[in-house]
C-alpha cells in the first residue's frame, strides 16, 4: 500500500504538468494535503482549487488565466499536440506518471465528430495513484492448479474495476501467488498501464506487453498474432467486436481477463451483449466488487460450475 | 628588401579579404542548404511515426549538419522546461544564434516556432515542406549570387592588392 510520502510524490509529480504559477500553488500544500489530494481543478477567470479527501478546497491563488490553460496543453503533450490529439478528442490526456488531465473548452467539430478543442475552459488533473496488492484477496480464488483462469470482473463504474484488473495483470506477470505469465494488454483509452514515452506508468508486470491507442477488438486481434501471449487482458468490454476478439482468443488457448459493468451475474444474463460470454463458457471466475462503508468487498463466483 | 616584403603582404591581404567574402557568401548557401536539407528529414519522420516534438527535433538533429543541427538539438534540449520557456520563444532564441542563416533565412524559419507542436501533423508537414521549399529558393538565388559575387569579390582583392602594390613602390 502507498505511503504517505509515496502518495505526496506522486502529486508533486502530477504538478509538474502545470505552469509555474500554478505549480507552485500546488507545491504549496502541507505534506498531508498533498499525500490526500486526488484533483486540482482549474477552472478561467476562477482561482485553482484542489479536491483533497473528496472535499473541493479553494487555493488562495489568482484567477487562473486562459493562457495559462493553453501552456498547461503545451507543457502536458510536451509541445506536441499532434501525438495527443486522440485523446484531447476523448477529452484528456495522460501524462508522465499515468497522471490524467481532463480538458473543457469549444469543441471544434469535423463531420459531426469532435475533432480538437480551442478556447480551454477548464482543466483537472487527476492524481495517479496505484494501489498494489488490490489483487491479494481474489488471486488464491482466481489459481486453480497456482494458474490463472478466465477472469471476468464485474462492477459499476467507481468501484474500481480497473484498478483490480491492473494489479491482477502485475501479479500475474511477475508471478506474484501464481504461475508468471506472458500477459497482453489491449489499454484503448490508456487507464490501465498509461503508457507515457513508450512507457507504462503504472506497473503491470515486466512480462506484460501493452497497445493502446487503437480499439479493443484491433488491440486484442494485433496481440495475439504479434506477441504470442500466454493471457490476454482488456478494459471493459463495450461492444460485439470485443466479444467477437475474445472468443477467438479464446479458441487459440489463450487465458482471458477482462472487465464488464455491472452488478450480478444476472446483468450478463440479461444484456446481449454479455449473453455469449457466459454461453460459450469464454470465463470460468467472476469477480463482483461491492462496497462495505470505506471497504471493497470481493466476491469470486465460478461460472461454470 | 622591407618596402617589397609590405608589398607582398598588403596585396595579400587584400586578395585574402577578397576571397573571405567569396567564402563567406558559400557559407550562408550551403548553410541553407543544410537547414533545408534538415527540415525535409522532419518532414520525412513526422509523415512516418509522428513522434512527439522533442523526440523529432533530437532524431533529426543527430543526423543534421551545421545550423540545422544546432538549431534542432538547442530546441530538443531546450524543451526540458516549457513552464519557463515557451516553444516559440525557445525556437527564436535558438534560431537567433544560427547567424550563418542570414536575416533572410532566419525569417522564413522563424514563423515555425508557432506552427511546430500545436497542429496535426500534416499542418506541421505542410508548414515544414513550405520553409524548406523558400530556404531552397533562396539558396538557389544566393548560389548564384555567390557564384557572380565571388569572382567580383576575389578579381576586386586581387586588383586592389596589385594596385596597393603599385602606389607603394
Amino acid at each position: 500500500m502507498m505511503t504517505q510520502r509515496t502518495a505526496a510524490r506522486s502529486c508533486e509529480q502530477a504538478l509538474w504538468a502545470l505552469p509555474l504559477r500554478l505549480r507552485e500553488e500546488g507545491l504549496s500544500l502541507s505534506e498531508w494535503d498533498k499525500s490526500r489530494a486526488e484533483e486540482f481543478r482549474l477552472r478561467a477567470g476562477r482561482p485553482m482549487t484542489a479536491v483533497i479527501a473528496g472535499e473541493e478546497r479553494l487555493l488562495n491563488g489568482p484567477p487562473v488565466r486562459g493562457e495559462e490553460l493553453e501552456q498547461l496543453l503545451e507543457i502536458a503533450s510536451r509541445a506536441s499536440v499532434h501525438t495527443v490529439l486522440d485523446q484531447i478528442r476523448r477529452g484528456y490526456l495522460t501524462v508522465e506518471g499515468g497522471h490524467r488531465i481532463g480538458l473543457c473548452g469549444t469543441a471544434v467539430m469535423r463531420e459531426g465528430e469532435i475533432y480538437a478543442l480551442r478556447d480551454l475552459s477548464s482543466a483537472n488533473l487527476r492524481i495517479a495513484r496505484q494501489v498494489r496488492g488490490a489483487a491479494a484477496p481474489v488471486l488464491d480464488g482466481l489459481c486453480p492448479g497456482g494458474r490463472l483462469a478466465d477472469t471476468l470482473i464485474l462492477a459499476p463504474p467507481g468501484l474500481g474495476k480497473t484498478t483490480l484488473l491492473r494489479d491482477l495483470i502485475r501479479s500475474v506477470s511477475e508471478g506474484e501467488g501464481c504461475t508468471p505469465l506472458q500477459v497482453a494488454l489491449a489499454d484503448e483509452r490508456g487507464e490501465v498501464a498509461a503508457l507515457y514515452g513508450g512507457r507504462p506508468q503504472l506497473d503491470v508486470g515486466r512480462r506484460t506487453d501493452v497497445i493502446e491507442g487503437c480499439s479493443k477488438a484491433q488491440g486484442l486481434m494485433l496481440l495475439l498474432r504479434a506477441m504470442g501471449p500466454q493471457a490476454l487482458a482488456v478494459d471493459e468490454i463495450t461492444a460485439p467486436e470485443d466479444v467477437a476478439a475474445l472468443r477467438t482468443a479464446a479458441g487459440c488457448g489463450v487465458t482471458l481477463l477482462a472487465t464488464a459493468h455491472g452488478t450480478a451475474r444476472a446483468d450478463l444474463e440479461r444484456r446481449a451483449l454479455y449473453r455469449p460470454l457466459l454461453e460459450e463458457g469464454l470465463f470460468r471466475f467472476l469477480v463482483r466488487i461491492g462496497r462495505q462503508g470505506e471497504r471493497r468487498i470481493y466476491t469470486v463466483e465460478e461460472l461454470t460450475a | 628588401m622591407i618596402r617589397v616584403m609590405g608589398a607582398v603582404l598588403v596585396a595579400a591581404g587584400a586578395a585574402w579579404i577578397g576571397f573571405q567574402a567569396a567564402a563567406g557568401l558559400r557559407r550562408r548557401v550551403r548553410a541553407l542548404e543544410e537547414m533545408a536539407a534538415g527540415l525535409a528529414l522532419l518532414e520525412r519522420d513526422l509523415e512516418l511515426t509522428g513522434p512527439p516534438l522533442p523526440q523529432l527535433l533530437a532524431r533529426g538533429g543527430a543526423r543534421s549538419q551545421g545550423p540545422a543541427r544546432a538549431l534542432f538539438l538547442g530546441c530538443a534540449q531546450g524543451m526540458d522546461n516549457l513552464a519557463r520557456e515557451d516553444f516559440s520563444a525557445l525556437w527564436r532564441r535558438q534560431l537567433g544564434l544560427q547567424e550563418e542563416l542570414g536575416p533572410e533565412g532566419q525569417a522564413i524559419l522563424s514563423p515555425l516556432g508557432d506552427t511546430l507542436g500545436r497542429y496535426d501533423s500534416a499542418r506541421q508537414g505542410e508548414a515544414l515542406s513550405a520553409a524548406r521549399r523558400r530556404l531552397e529558393e533562396l539558396s538557389a538565388r544566393l548560389g548564384e549570387d555567390s557564384r557572380r559575387q565571388c569572382r567580383v569579390y576575389q578579381a576586386l582583392g586581387l586588383s586592389g592588392g596589385a594596385f596597393l602594390v603599385i602606389l607603394l613602390l
